[in-house]
């Protein structure tokens, strides 16, 4: 009985998850646009949390072609092996390599659209425009598959990031800490899943890539 | 060259070349390595991958005492240090600007590793029976170790391991993970036999 109780009372919060409202604005505001425009490498250190602890320290790194809405991306231990390496695109995720924790498939998917919801400006044109509760400007996408993208900047000229599920729970948020010339330098995400998860993300590299990569061509030098 | 040529060229390689294993030539290892009782050194790791354009290069620390004590220690691009001592193997990791345990799975991953480098370091190439190990002798000595069965298909394709003909040091390891993705660590400053305090494989900071 007690279980049943929980159960219709968790649905119940659930289903009063809504939206935020946008108060409209006099002049629709300019949509914060912090994603990539050019394809680019990025090599990020994770540190990722679960409860409030930090689990496990790693290396990103995501080649990221915003025109084509692609995305490979690979995570490494510190000591250099391959945990996942992973493609997204238009018709979603592909995983050909995962070791533990990414071996289940479906962390290592979620990873792939947390790269892309960071990297790649949502499709389409804004549905709505206007100002948060806390002030801060807003420009609304639905999202490509279901629910919906928010892109926020506060007056400090912060972005941040906030996916919601279709009846307005908030899934993902993200935060980009780094200036307009690099807002991916340090990034914070917040996932709220059946297991909560956090990614602390901060850049060692980024360079533009102007043709295909050539494995093993020069070394990358030791200035990170 | 032509195929022709090629194939003579192998010919007289695996006829010049002592490429055969002979039980002695592990033998031979295992009682120079037997002098050594410390390693430490610095290396410098270069890893390859499709996805890079060139080499993700980390850096770091290694030191070992017989029999089996060893620190692997990262210092860029991330700081990570793991410990293996009397059968313990701890993993600490960078957060918040200080050291902390890794207490999730990778540590048990990493000990499986560690026993393996610290059988190395003694001369045991050929004792673990998921490789096959293979010699050859050139200015230096090369050992390969090939997986013996599927659990490690897809994940290394082999291991190839640089030792100095002068002290049976080990100068490098290769570890190709396939066509396109290898990592190289390459052993420097390497000083044998020198003290090391029994802090350094218990202690990180």
């Amino acid at each position: 009985m007690k279980k049943g109780l929980v159960l219709v009372c968790a649905c119940f919060v659930l289903s009063c998850a809504a939206l935020p409202a946008l108060r409209p604005l006099d002049r629709p505001p300019v949509c914060p646009a912090p994603f990539l425009t050019e394809k680019t490498r990025l090599i990020h250190a994770i540190e990722a949390g679960a409860a409030g602890k930090t689990r496990a320290v790693l290396i990103g790194i995501a080649l990221a072609d915003p025109a084509a809405r692609k995305l490979s991306a690979a995570v490494l231990t510190p000591e250099g092996v391959a945990l996942l390496e992973a493609s997204y695109g238009p018709s979603g995720a592909a995983v050909s390599r995962a070791l533990p924790p990414f071996d289940s498939g479906e962390l290592a998917c979620r990873m792939m659209e947390d790269m892309a919801l960071i990297f790649f400006a949502p499709a389409g044109e804004p549905v709505s425009r206007g100002a948060s509760a806390e002030g801060e400007t807003v420009c609304r996408w639905r999202a490509q598959s279901k629910g919906w993208v928010d892109v926020l900047q506060g007056q400090d000229g912060r972005i941040r990031i906030r996916r919601y599920s279709e009846g307005g729970r908030l899934e993902r948020e993200i935060a980009l800490s780094g200036d307009a010339q690099n807002p991916y330098a340090a990034i914070e995400l917040q996932a709220s899943e059946r297991v909560d998860y956090s990614l602390k993300m901060t850049l060692l590299e980024a360079e533009e890539v102007k043709s295909a990569p050539q494995a093993g061509r020069e070394d990358r030098g030791d200035k990170p | 060259m032509g195929r022709t040529g090629i194939k003579i060229l192998l010919l007289i390689l695996l006829v010049v070349l002592p490429w055969g294993v002979r039980a002695d030539d592990f033998a031979q290892l295992r009682r120079e390595a037997a002098r050594i009782t410390t390693i430490s050194a610095d290396f410098v790791q270069k890893k390859t991958m499709k996805i890079l354009a060139r080499p993700l290069v980390s850096e770091g620390k290694f030191y070992y005492a017989a029999p089996s004590s060893i620190r692997w220690e990262y210092t860029r691009p991330l700081r990570s240090v793991v410990v293996s001592d009397r059968g313990k193997t701890r993993r600490y990791i960078a957060s918040g600007g200080k050291m902390i345990e890794d207490l999730s799975g990778g540590v048990q991953a990493m000990k499986i590793v560690l026993d393996e480098v610290a059988g190395w370091m003694s001369g045991r190439f050929d004792a673990n029976p998921s490789f096959a190990a293979s010699l050859s002798e050139g200015p230096d000595t090369q050992i390969t170790l090939t997986p013996t069965g599927q659990n490690m298909a897809g994940m290394i394709e082999r291991i190839e391991i640089t030792v100095s003909r002068r002290d049976a040091a080990i100068k490098t390891v290769r570890i190709v993970e396939s066509r396109t993705a290898e990592t190289r660590i390459d052993f420097q400053h390497v000083v044998i036999n020198k003290d090391i305090h029994p802090s350094v494989f218990r202690e990180v900071q």
